[in-house]
């Protein structure tokens, strides 16, 4: 058990807006409180993606704060709504103590000269039908900035601090690299004199060769500009190389945020955990393995009750009664859980759903094979009450009905990891969060259960 | 700020290397080709200027009388559910719009019978009726004050001489005796010779001007263009060296110098040979009476019949008796062909270019619109879209007539405005269809999320960062739709009975309703040459079309549909 690692860790601090942790390291530029953002995608009926739903968060003057998670977590949205590109449905975004959400008309033509994006795909972010001098100047003739001639002399001299010659003001993107027209793109970020930049993957779509030139290029700007960064990415060396914090989003909410290196060298959150495992070890004696998540994120539409990870967590609560059943087992009930979620997902076609809608089974629903290849030759005894959970889910997958077998194993076998919503833990003593019922009270230490893990590495399934 | 010391770095020092100045400084700065350029258009224009200008004039004078018609036709639907609601005061603010006619007679709100400002066929000059103008400021008067002015300046410019006039090189003259010389033609040649030295000449004029034209853009290439590459560069090269697209373009070209130069390419004008016959004459040398004698042009289309049996035909490259020279022969009125002809590809130019014009606008807009907010905006549009295609056109087009019947609309253009409005505004989903996923595909880049995120203004957005990637469907599209529409209002002129267009406008679908049984006899001429010409015309605007996809998009080559990617251009 470690309920005892620093004075104050294990405390809740924060599970709403008011929470932002006291620093002492520069003072904030985005106050980002509680924020979700949903939206419909395209069908007008059925429960909205919640893209983001409910993050805190700032981001300091001056630093750079990665944003990190698997695709599909909410992380570009999240972005994108911070520089006004998406609506959020709630929550507020203050930027120099200005609330930028409810921005509207010239207000926010004005702010948007402040908080400027860099896009992911240089091939889709430059239009091919306008000179790379056009595009530069562009925002600087919608903001109607002094004269033409300036404008274009403005131009000239972004061109040249990304890195570009200042010929290139009348070649057109066709005529450049990648990289180049990234440099383009930065520039075009650069026009306005923002203070605040959201890089939205901006090295993900170049050659490895261009990567780092890009990156230094950025870091430079920001040195020599004052700039403050929120850095989207997948890539977490790139993270790990250039960002000052953290976050790190799971399924529309933080699951940890703080400094990079100590979040790097000694994670707190299981999910954070399960990220970096991912990461090639440069030492190849080290024995360390990686955890392998089971299944996929849950649909957005329909995010877990509880905490977020919930479905796939190595490091999950156990409920109580079933405290003395032994973790590989206990794996295979959480896998036997996963397995009717899919089943229950599962994109039908018409005829199945037909059948299933007449209460006849689809190939969707031959569960006995499941059972019989996860329990029956279990490594140990099955307990009777455990047994007789799962004959009842398997009853109502045979009835055709996996919306209630997941519905039944949800009830019986839930814990506070299913039904609460965690809160924020502070984890080290420079304010590091986590957002994990295991830094609560009374708990096994997310390091041990995951250790443990490790050790007996997973069944195969 | 820091940055914006930048521009503090003298910026006139740059202006010297010559990319920053402006095109006119670019030019003065080496004024040679520019000028030399300049001067050899200046007087091509000057040889035609009359032309040219009334040509232009015709056309806006068009858009002014249609735009204002839809404005028409859609507040007058407006009003009728309210007069039956008998609500009086909107009635009488939709009357104050519209406009009200003053007659010798009274006043009267604008309905169907109440003027008329039809005043001509496309082209022809008549008098216009003072009397019957609308007195208060409306809809009807703005109209009609744009119409009229423009009526007079097309006089004006009408009056211009120019090289290539029918008085210049005139081809209608009289044999002095049975072998004498001839008279009043051009240096005394014989009619089909002065004929062909005048057609050949405008032909030789419009190909020099064309050309001449594409020059500028070679000119500014070299000379003054300060990108040394742009993406357009690729799409003309394709387009040269496409022979399939060039043959539709000269063929094209073709049937629009036809329609630009009708009243001169004709051996004689519709107006004299078609229209008023009775108060034009021509003179000829009977010899029976062996002397120069004068009949009405009515009397001798009279003589001049083709009508398939005995000596009731004048064919193709023949004289009638009447000493008059046509190439196409005469018709069953013995109207001449060749006349009749060029006066129809201005009707059939004009009622394609209208329709394919609104369709386009409409089809753009929306496709525009729908793929830029997306949502219930695209749900409404698809709906329209599909409402509009439910309706099938013909039957549009016979209930419009119906319901126009004697509406001032219905005899611009004698009913070409109609046809040209019916087909625009039933027509425009065909379009849309084409460019609705080039929209959606453009609406994704990111380019379109940058603009947005620098406060780029919604309308600038679409017209600068999502148009120019649909244009080129549009045209492409645009093209291959005109052709359909070319033939369909033949199709509606060869069915008749107060569809289509109506007599005495020329208008080719009639020639061939009128020829159709002839067909088999010695005047197979009447109803082939139109036959023909059409289908030339039609495939000729569906190969430019061809080319101007192949030239935008190289990889869709030989697919159906635009479903190859948004960035056209190379
Ligand atoms: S709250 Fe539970 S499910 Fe969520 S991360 Fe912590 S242990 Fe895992």
């Amino acid at each position: 058990m470690s309920e005892s690692v620093d004075p104050g860790v294990g405390e809740a601090v924060t599970t709403g807006p008011e929470s932002a942790v006291e620093t002492t390291e520069g003072d904030v530029l985005v106050e980002v409180e509680d924020l979700r953002t949903y939206y419909d995608d395209d069908s007008l009926f059925g429960a909205p993606v919640k893209a983001v739903d409910g993050v805190t968060f700032d981001v300091r003057r001056g630093e750079t704060l990665g944003l990190v998670g698997e695709s599909g977590c909410g992380k570009t949205t999240l972005g994108r709504t911070l520089v006004r590109l998406e609506r959020p449905t709630d929550g507020r975004v203050l930027f120099d103590d200005i609330d930028v959400t409810t921005l509207s008309g010239e207000a926010l033509k004005e702010w948007r000269r402040n908080a400027q994006i860099v896009f992911q795909d240089p091939d889709s972010s430059l239009n091919d039908r306008m000179t790379v001098g056009e595009i530069v100047r562009e925002p600087l003739d919608v903001a109607g900035w002094r004269s033409a001639e300036e404008r274009r002399e403005r131009v000239r001299n972004l061109l040249d601090t990304v890195g570009l010659q200042e010929e290139h003001y009348f070649r057109y993107p066709h005529q450049f690299s990648g990289g180049q027209r990234q440099r383009v793109g930065i520039a075009r970020a650069l026009a306005l004199n923002p203070e605040f930049i959201v890089l939205d993957e901006p090295v993900s779509a170049l050659d490895v060769s261009v990567q780092a030139k890009i990156l230094n290029l950025l870091e430079d700007l920001q040195d020599e500009f004052g700039l403050t960064y929120l850095l989207i990415a997948h890539d977490l060396s790139v993270v790990r190389h250039i960002c000052d914090r953290v976050a790190v989003m799971y399924l529309g909410h933080l699951m940890e945020i703080g400094d990079t290196e100590e979040l790097f060298a000694d994670p707190a959150n299981p999910y954070t955990h399960s990220l970096l495992s991912a990461i090639p070890e440069p030492d190849p004696t080290a024995r360390k393995q990686r955890i392998t998540l089971r299944g996929t994120p849950p649909n957005p539409r329909d995010p877990p009750t509880g905490c977020p990870f919930t479905t796939r967590c190595p490091a999950k609560i156990r409920p109580e009664e079933f405290a003395d059943v032994g973790d590989e087992l206990w794996e295979r009930v959480e896998v036997f859980r996963e397995v009717l979620r899919e089943r229950n997902r599962a994109d039908l076609s018409v005829r199945q759903r037909v059948k299933r809608l007449l209460g006849r089974r689809t190939q969707y629903d031959d569960v006995d094979e499941v059972i019989t290849d996860l329990f029956d030759d279990a490594p140990v005894d099955v307990p009777e009450e455990l047994r007789g959970h799962i004959g009842e889910a398997a009853d109502r997958v045979r009835a055709g009905n996996p919306g209630k077998a997941v519905a039944y194993t949800d009830d019986a076998f839930s814990s506070v990891c299913d039904t609460e919503k965690p809160a924020y833990y502070a984890v080290s003593g420079s304010g590091r969060e986590s957002f994990c019922h295991r830094h609560g009270g009374g708990y096994e230490s997310v390091d041990d259960v995951v250790e443990r893990k490790r050790s007996n590495d997973g069944l195969d399934v | 700020m820091s940055t914006t010391t930048a521009a503090e770095d003298a910026p006139s020092a740059r202006r010297s290397e010559g990319e920053d100045l402006t095109l006119r400084e670019r030019i003065a700065a080496n004024p040679r080709p520019a000028l030399t350029w300049g001067a050899v258009f200046a007087l091509l224009v000057a040889l035609e200027f009359g032309a040219l200008a009334s040509g232009l004039i015709v056309l806006t004078r068009t858009a002014v009388v249609g735009i204002t018609a839809v404005i028409q036709v859609a507040l007058e639907a407006l009003r009728a559910p309210f007069e039956a609601l008998g609500l009086e005061p909107v009635v009488g603010i939709v009357n104050d719009v519209l406009g009200v006619w003053e007659t010798s007679q009274g006043r009267f709100p604008v309905t169907s019978e109440a003027g008329d400002i039809s005043r001509d066929t496309v082209g022809k000059i008549a008098e216009s009726k003072r009397h019957d103008a609308p007195k208060t400021f409306s809809l009807l008067w703005v109209q009609y004050q744009l119409s009229d002015f423009l009526f007079g300046l097309q006089h004006f410019t009408e009056s211009v001489p120019t090289l290539l006039n029918r008085e210049v090189i005139p081809n209608q003259g009289f044999k002095t005796g049975p072998a004498g010389p001839w008279k009043n033609t051009f240096l005394g040649l014989e009619p089909a010779a002065a004929w062909a030295v005048r057609a050949t000449l405008v032909y030789v004029y419009a190909f020099l001007t064309m050309f001449w034209v594409f020059k500028a853009y070679n000119v500014y290439r070299e000379h003054y263009r300060v990108a040394d590459w742009t993406p357009r560069d690729d799409v003309v090269d394709r387009l040269r060296g496409h022979r399939w697209g060039q043959f539709g373009f000269v063929v094209v070209f073709m049937f629009v110098t036809m329609a630009v130069f009708a009243p001169t390419l004709g051996p004689t004008t519709a107006e004299a040979n078609i229209e008023s016959t009775y108060q034009n004459e021509v003179q000829y040398f009977d010899s029976e009476s062996g002397q120069v004698e004068e009949v009405f042009v009515g009397q001798a289309n009279a003589g001049a019949k083709s009508k398939g049996q005995g000596d009731q035909n004048v064919g193709p490259l023949s004289y009638d008796d009447y000493g008059r020279y046509h190439p196409f022969g005469t018709d069953v009125n013995g109207q001449d062909l060749f006349t009749f002809m060029v006066a129809g590809s201005r009707i059939s130019l004009f009622v394609g270019l209208i329709a394919i014009g609104l369709s386009a606008f409409v089809a753009a807009t929306l496709s525009l619109l729908s793929a830029y907010y997306k949502g219930l905006v695209d749900l409404a549009t698809v709906i329209a879209a599909d409402s509009v295609i439910a309706l099938p056109q013909f039957l549009i087009l016979i209930m419009v007539s119906v319901a126009f019947q004697g509406h001032w609309l219905s005899r611009v253009y004698s009913g070409g405005m109609l046809i040209a409005l019916v087909f625009g505004l039933s027509g425009w989903p065909f379009l849309w269809r084409a460019v609705r996923g080039p929209s959606f595909q453009v609406a994704e880049e990111e380019w379109i999320d940058a603009a947005k995120s620098f406060g780029q203004r919604v309308p600038v957005t679409m017209r600068k960062h999502m148009l120019p990637y649909i244009l080129g469907y549009l045209l492409v599209y645009g093209s291959m739709s005109l052709g359909g529409i070319i033939i369909a209002t033949s199709a509606l002129s060869f069915l008749g009975n107060g569809l289509g267009i109506n007599p005495p406008t020329p208008e080719w679908g009639r020639a061939i309703a009128a020829g159709r049984n002839y067909v088999s006899t010695q005047s197979w001429h009447i109803a082939t040459i139109p036959g023909v010409m059409i289908v030339l015309v039609v495939t000729a605007f569906n190969a430019l079309g061809d080319g101007i996809r192949d030239a935008i998009d190289p990889e869709s080559e030989g697919a159906e549909g635009g479903g190859a990617a948004a960035g056209g251009g190379g």
